[in-house]
């Protein structure tokens, strides 16, 4: 277990919160049992992100995006206690937006646990803001295989509802686990809301502020035998596995602009907004 | 949009009667209790009306066009049924109406008004809100809707509800029908709800531009393109009419212009301001800049006769209908403006960034067959260079009265430096007859500008076809100078020298009589060439300083008037003719006469064309 950064600034009671509350679907419910904060970000310093724990991704990335993901001021900086994430429209090195994209890979790296972060959202049609994680041994065991866990992502024109998915060797992308949450009487955009994971052995329980939505384990994956060529290099023995036992996972908070998932941003979108993220916490 | 006029049609509806009674109570209020506000209720129509609401229709719509309807509906027991008639229905021509309530509501609580809706047909129903009260409307709220054949929920979100603590107006429409025809559409589960998802407020004014003006004292404008955009739960984003009431405007310079509460600017001072506002305190898009350049003068006020006018844009006369006054003709046209400018109670155009622009007038196109005189005013903004001009062209599309065949025709008047006035009016008014190539006057269609860029920047006013009576229609100014300073030659308000010959027979040809012009006595020289008048005596009038001729003539291009003595000894007047504007009253010192002998003054002759009206020519000091 790696786990060097304890940047812990307040002792939080969430649980408490949560244990008093009623849940939508069963008075019993325990949304969050991992207790023991083991890596926070308050982002209480104003500056660039603190480059022991995170580092920015420079550049264009994938799925069709239209960003380009900087290191500037204007796209990433903590300020007032938040991080802010800021989509730019802007010609900048052949792209026509700009945003940005930090990541904990190499920094901090755990495997189980409780992941959640406090996020404010922005709206509008192509917005793709995520905060998820990516196996740690990405470089050499190429994506799907190092499996993803997306704790939250969500479509600019769906300002109601996020989504929560796994993605492995023979269920990404299309076939990927999904599914969605839909806030009722709410948005995402007009205030702060918890996204989180409690992931153990055989399973990734998903929630959102006090709602406990969903529970993947190895029995929602596909069943079936791999084809002839595996084209992204898996392990056909990893075909349709659960790959979430297996190692750390670090984290990825970004914002990007169309692709995909979300489609281009039209002519209403926009520019710029801000993610806004009060804090990144981590509990065993 | 038609206009629309509220008559005084109510339909209480049972279930007030039976809430009112329902609710009386007696019992005192305690200490504790806060004093009741106004009814917090957000249905409207569920299953039938809500207590207190009343069905007022337009004045000018179909009255039948409600009803509830059991058969039809999303869900319960009935839906609200809207009937369009078809087009020229005689017994109203649109469907519309308010539905109000007998004490308001206090809206405050929620953030939009929901229902459910369909149509026989997918048409597009004009108008569909909340806040018409046939009060103030002070917070109105609209929005156009396009329906389905299938039953699918509408959201209209209030723009600040913070604003509708006593609102009656419960909802509101108007609808005409589709392509001429009529046709039904339902809606059902009509409340105000909380929803929590009408997020991302953006009020715009001025549609979200900045506009920028130049202006004078005393110009009047309304801020239009009053819009509150919401983002809602489905990811659209909904833009809805609001009324001046939900905004707060902002004058960065009050001492130059002023907005009042309901989107008013008013320009009192010389200077710049920019006219901004807020809406539930986000800041709106869009913005007025204006210029105010100081006092304005207005053109002078036409004097022609309403009766001999066809007018296409003056406050002195009913104006023809005109499609625009700028058409903004693509893709060369780089003129700016309209006839947007209000100072003083004068409706102005303003030309800018001219090259050329069209005034365009086919539904009906006029008639100026019967016209012979053609006048504009017009005034431009800078320097005028000997090289400028400004080109102003009379268009006819002929009897098909389609643009582009072989029976148009256009006359051109061409103006210079010599004709205009540089940051000053130029009254220009020109003879249809000189223009040869407008051959066809019966279906005239625009009257088009163009500078071709060498003059620029123009206002435009009193832009007429007028006749020249050849018969007044009135008579002659009756004079107010004292009868002792007075020596009378024709006048029915003096007596007049006596004796005197109104027709002796110099061998003229005009035909002389004296006609009732309005009663009043005038004298007419018909086919004038040349005519005198014998005075009754010699008369000695160097006491006096002045003759005064009223004259009229609708006809004549030359007109002379002489004033002899005995010898004889004359002197011509020359006077001004056509009379364009009727009867022209003329004071002619005497000394302009010389060397006529003033103590021995025994004829009066007038020599020219046409036919011509006299009346009151006396000496008077």
């Amino acid at each position: 277990m790696i786990n060097q950064y304890k940047i812990i600034k307040r002792v939080f009671t969430l649980s408490m919160i949560l244990a008093f509350s009623s849940c939508s679907t069963d008075e019993t419910q325990t949304v969050v049992t991992f207790k023991n904060l083991v890596m926070a970000d308050e982002f209480d310093v104003d500056g660039a992100p603190n480059s022991a724990m995170w580092t920015n991704w420079i550049g264009t990335a994938f799925n069709n995006e239209l960003q380009y993901y900087t290191d500037r001021e204007e796209n990433i900086k903590v300020e007032g206690g938040m991080l802010h994430i800021t989509a730019n429209k802007e010609s900048y090195e052949g792209s026509g937006y700009t945003s940005a994209r930090i990541e904990t890979k190499g920094l901090f790296e755990q495997k189980y646990g409780r992941f959640e972060a406090r996020i404010k959202l922005p709206w509008g049609k192509g917005y793709w803001p995520a905060f998820w994680l990516l196996g740690a041994d990405i470089d050499t065991n190429t994506w799907p295989c190092c499996g993803e866990i997306d704790i939250m992502e969500n479509r600019g024109q769906e300002p109601t509802r996020i989504n929560g998915t796994v993605h492995g060797p023979g269920y990404s992308a299309g076939e990927s686990i999904t599914k969605s949450y839909n806030l009722v009487g709410d948005r995402f955009d007009t205030g702060f809301h918890i996204f989180g994971i409690e992931w153990g052995p055989q399973y990734i329980n998903y929630y959102v502020d006090d709602v406990l939505y969903n529970q993947i384990t190895p029995k929602d994956l596909p069943v079936g035998s791999p084809p002839e060529y595996l084209s992204n290099g898996c392990l056909k023995e990893n075909w349709n596995r659960w790959v979430f036992d297996d190692q750390p996972y670090y984290i990825i908070i970004n914002l990007a602009v169309g692709g995909d998932y979300v489609g281009s941003p039209n002519a209403e979108t926009v520019f710029p907004q801000t993610m806004l993220v009060d804090y990144v916490r981590v509990y065993q | 949009m038609k206009n629309i006029k509220f008559i005084y049609l109510k339909i209480t509806l049972l279930i007030g009667l039976i809430f009112s009674l329902i609710v009386s109570c007696d019992r005192d209020i305690s200490d504790e209790a806060v004093l009741a506000g106004f009814s917090t209720a957000g249905d409207v129509f569920i299953d039938g009306f809500t207590g207190g609401l009343d069905y007022y229709p337009f004045g000018d719509s179909y009255f039948e066009a409600f009803s509830v309807d059991q058969e039809t509906k999303y869900d319960g027991d009935a839906a609200m049924r809207f009937d369009v008639p078809n087009e020229g229905d005689p017994s109203g021509a649109y469907a519309g109406a308010i539905f109000r309530t007998a004490t308001g509501r206090d809206l405050s609580g929620y953030d939009a008004l929901t229902f459910w809706a369909k149509g026989t047909q997918s048409g597009m129903v004009n108008e569909v809100g909340f806040g018409q009260d046939f009060g103030d409307n002070k917070y109105q709220v609209s929005t156009s809707l396009q329906l389905t054949t299938n039953w699918r929920q509408y959201i209209i979100p209030i723009p600040d509800a913070s604003k509708l603590t006593q609102e009656r107006g419960m909802f509101w429409y108007a609808e005409g029908p589709e392509d001429g025809k009529g046709y039904s559409f339902w809606i059902d589960e009509l409340k105000f709800e909380k929803l929590g998802t009408i997020a991302q407020p953006r009020p715009a004014i001025l549609k979200g531009e900045d506009v920028s003006q130049q202006t004078f004292i005393g110009s009047v404008s309304t801020l239009t393109g009053l819009t509150q955009t919401f983002n809602l739960a489905s990811g659209l984003n909904q833009t809805i009419n609001a009324a001046p009431g939900y905004f707060t405007f902002i004058s960065s310079n009050p001492s130059v212009a002023t907005v009042s509460e309901s989107g008013v600017v008013s320009v009192i001072g010389t200077g710049t301001t920019v006219i901004t506002a807020k809406l539930g305190g986000v800041d709106a898009r869009g913005s007025l800049t204006l210029e105010s350049l100081g006092n304005f003068t207005p053109a002078p006020t036409p004097t022609q006769d309403a009766s001999n006018v066809i007018s296409i844009f003056s406050d002195a006369y009913t104006n023809r209908p005109v499609e625009y006054y700028n058409g903004y003709w693509a893709p060369y046209q780089t003129t700016v403006g309209q006839n947007d400018i209000y100072i003083n109670g004068d409706n102005i155009i303003k030309y800018a960034e001219l090259n050329f622009v069209g005034i365009q007038f086919t539904k009906p196109t006029i008639n100026i067959s019967e016209m012979t005189k053609f006048h504009i005013d017009i005034q431009v903004q800078g320097t005028i260079d000997p090289t400028d001009y400004l080109i102003v062209r009379l268009a006819d599309i002929g009897p098909d009265n389609t643009f582009g065949t072989s029976d148009d025709s256009s006359g051109e008047i061409r103006l210079t430096k010599a004709n205009l006035n540089e940051n000053n009016w130029a009254s220009i008014d020109v003879s249809l007859s000189s223009l040869t190539t407008l051959t066809g006057k019966s279906n005239l269609a625009q009257v088009i500008f163009v500078s071709d860029a060498t003059i620029t920047d123009i206002y435009v006013d009193n832009i007429y076809f007028y006749k020249i009576p050849t018969t007044p229609t009135v008579a002659a100014p009756t004079p107010t100078v004292p009868e002792a300073n007075v020596i009378s030659v024709f006048s029915d308000a003096y007596t007049n020298i006596a004796g005197s010959d109104f027709n002796p027979n110099w061998g003229q040809a005009t035909v002389v009589s004296q006609v009732p012009i309005a009663g009043n006595n005038t004298l007419k020289y018909a086919g004038l060439n040349y005519q005198g008048l014998q005075l009754g005596s010699s008369q000695n009038v160097t006491g006096m300083t002045h003759l005064h001729i009223d004259y009229f003539t609708g006809n004549s291009t030359s007109l002379n008037a002489y004033l002899i003595s005995t010898g004889p000894v004359e002197k011509a007047k020359v006077l001004a003719v056509p009379t364009t504007s009727g009867w022209v009253s003329l004071e002619i010192p005497l000394t302009d006469f010389s060397p006529v002998n003033l103590a021995d003054v025994i004829q009066f002759k007038f020599d020219g064309n046409g036919d011509i009206y006299l009346d009151n020519i006396y000496f008077h000091n």
